[in-house]
């Protein structure tokens, strides 16, 4: 794969299509496991992670699966990054220690990392609410790897992984929502509150630890033993909905009240966004945040979600340099940023202009 | 004696036999890793640790004490490391700590019993015949003795080959 494509392109996941895109981005699943044969990857030599790599690596390609393998030991750390924001590795991954990959699908909705916490954590991403299709793809998926490897497996415990908290099934279901009015009106802390109480988790963009940046969350199930893969899929599939209605509520309420002020929110998000010269990141994820739920109202018309959802991630530190085909400092970030900005809204605008 | 692959001085020296042949390899500690054949840890302090373990006995009572002191065969991983890291060393560990995991289990998860996917081909962790070879090739190279751990590393090759 030629990272450098990436910056030209976008994820199954950034397609802005599939159910209920308008709040949920994507859908993703993962499941880890591990070789029966060695120890977890945090206390296996660098001989054998190089040997679990050679095995897992050997092991796809019997399959037929088609997934391109990358060594992350091999990147630069731009390219880690890059990896790391297109949500295809971890930040684990990117700065974890000794041989370790990833293996990617062409269309990006597959990924298999390989030494992370685990020896395998095996993604599936799909755009919109479509659990239930992700479950079918990872599930054939895992079947298919596991027709070459022995998993360290026991009956009363499930798949066994390094740490004790993804024991079992090994799965974390996760989706990714969009929630600007739930997060403007101070709502989103009771639909946390119910979440905890469910067992799940929310997080922001980046997993654990980050800042829900854009307005973006994600939630997943924290408990993986004791129930079957198809119920947590059920559980998270049933509250999801719940989440959405309460953010399209929120967001005719808002509509309801205070068009106009709204209407004027949006409009000078994306007034800004197309004329500015310079722009942090924090401010264009914010601004982008605004301008999604714009397009969604239909207080936008000549910007597609699609551009929206790609402009989130290639304002990003390494997209941006790898676009700009150069390192940058932040101040010359910001100025490449707006810049890239400028000409994606430009172009956008031009052929909705040419559609009409 | 230097190494025979860099100038340093050797500090791995190791015999094997191979079709009838005698055949000797003296590397420094780096080029030994290279190899697969680790320099061996140093030997814990044991007076140091004796202390240790009087103190978990006394603050935190025998049997939690006894679960401390406990350490996983194959990997070499105390339950104490565990507890202070939160990463388990080996699906042995599973195990090796029953008794520390299965409260850990229930407090995470609500649940001690797993219910799902179960893979077609099954190999009980405990019985796993290539994760105790592992666990004895690091302990013969821990122990100094290269001869076994090279025999033993070339039967996980051999093996590997045959898969």
């Amino acid at each position: 794969m030629n990272l450098d494509a990436l910056t030209r392109t976008s994820g199954e996941w950034l397609r802005g299509t599939g159910p209920e895109s308008d709040i949920v981005i994507c859908s993703r699943i993962r499941l880890a496991r591990n070789l029966a044969d060695f120890p977890f990857t945090n206390r296996a030599s660098d001989t054998e992670k190089t040997e679990i790599e050679r095995i897992c690596r050997a092991t796809m390609d019997k399959a037929g699966l088609e997934l391109d393998y990358q060594s992350v030991v091999n990147l630069d750390a731009l390219d880690r990054q890059l990896l790391v924001e297109r949500q295809l590795i971890s930040r684990e991954l990117s700065t974890g220690e000794g041989p370790r990959g990833v293996a990617i699908g062409p269309r990006e909705n597959v990924s298999v990392m390989v030494n992370e916490e685990d020896h395998l954590r095996i993604q599936v991403m799909n755009s919109g609410f479509s659990l239930a299709d992700v479950w079918e793809q990872i599930n054939t998926l895992d079947d298919q790897i596991e027709e070459y490897l022995h998993y360290a497996f026991n009956p009363q415990l499930g798949y066994l992984t390094a740490c004790p908290t993804n024991v079992g099934t090994g799965i974390r279901v996760g989706v990714m929502l969009h929630l600007p009015a739930l997060a403007n009106t101070k709502q989103i802390e009771k639909v946390f509150r119910a979440l905890h109480k469910l067992n799940l988790a929310v997080r922001g963009l980046y997993g654990e630890g980050t800042q829900a940046d854009g307005d973006f969350y994600q939630i997943s199930n924290q408990q993986t033993l004791g129930k079957s893969e198809r119920e947590l899929i059920r559980n998270l599939s049933e509250v999801v909905p719940q989440i959405i209605n309460y953010e399209r509520q929120a967001r005719q309420e808002w509509i309801g009240q205070r068009r106009q002020h709204l209407h004027d929110q949006v409009s000078r998000a994306y007034g800004v966004l197309k004329t500015a010269h310079t722009i942090s990141s924090s401010e264009t994820m914010h601004l982008l945040s605004s301008v999604r739920m714009g397009v969604n109202l239909g207080l936008i018309d000549d910007l597609e979600i699609r551009t929206v959802n790609e402009l989130f991630i290639h304002t990003q530190p390494a997209h941006l340099q790898k676009i700009q085909g150069e390192p940058l400092e932040v101040d010359e970030r910001n100025i490449a940023r707006a810049g890239y900005i400028r000409r994606r809204l430009a172009s956008d605008n031009q052929a909705a202009e040419e559609r009409e | 004696m230097t190494c025979q692959r860099c100038s340093r001085e050797a500090s791995v020296h190791l015999s094997e036999t191979v079709d009838g042949q005698r055949r000797e390899l003296h590397l420094c500690g780096p080029c030994a890793r290279k190899a697969g054949l680790t320099p061996p840890d140093p030997p814990p302090n044991a007076a140091l640790e004796a202390i240790v373990d009087h103190l978990i006995v006394q603050h935190v009572g025998e049997l939690v004490g006894e679960l401390a002191r406990t350490s996983c065969p194959l990997c070499g991983l105390k339950f104490m490391d565990f507890r202070t890291g939160g990463r388990l060393g080996c699906p042995n560990d599973y195990e090796a700590f029953t008794p520390g995991l299965l409260p850990l289990l229930r407090a995470a998860h609500g649940a001690s019993r797993h219910v799902g996917k179960i893979p077609r081909k099954r190999t009980p962790p405990s019985r796993s015949p290539r994760l105790r070879l592992r666990a004895r090739l690091r302990e013969a190279i821990s122990r100094e003795e290269y001869e076994l751990a090279a025999a033993i590393r070339d039967q996980l090759r051999q093996e590997d080959a045959d898969q």
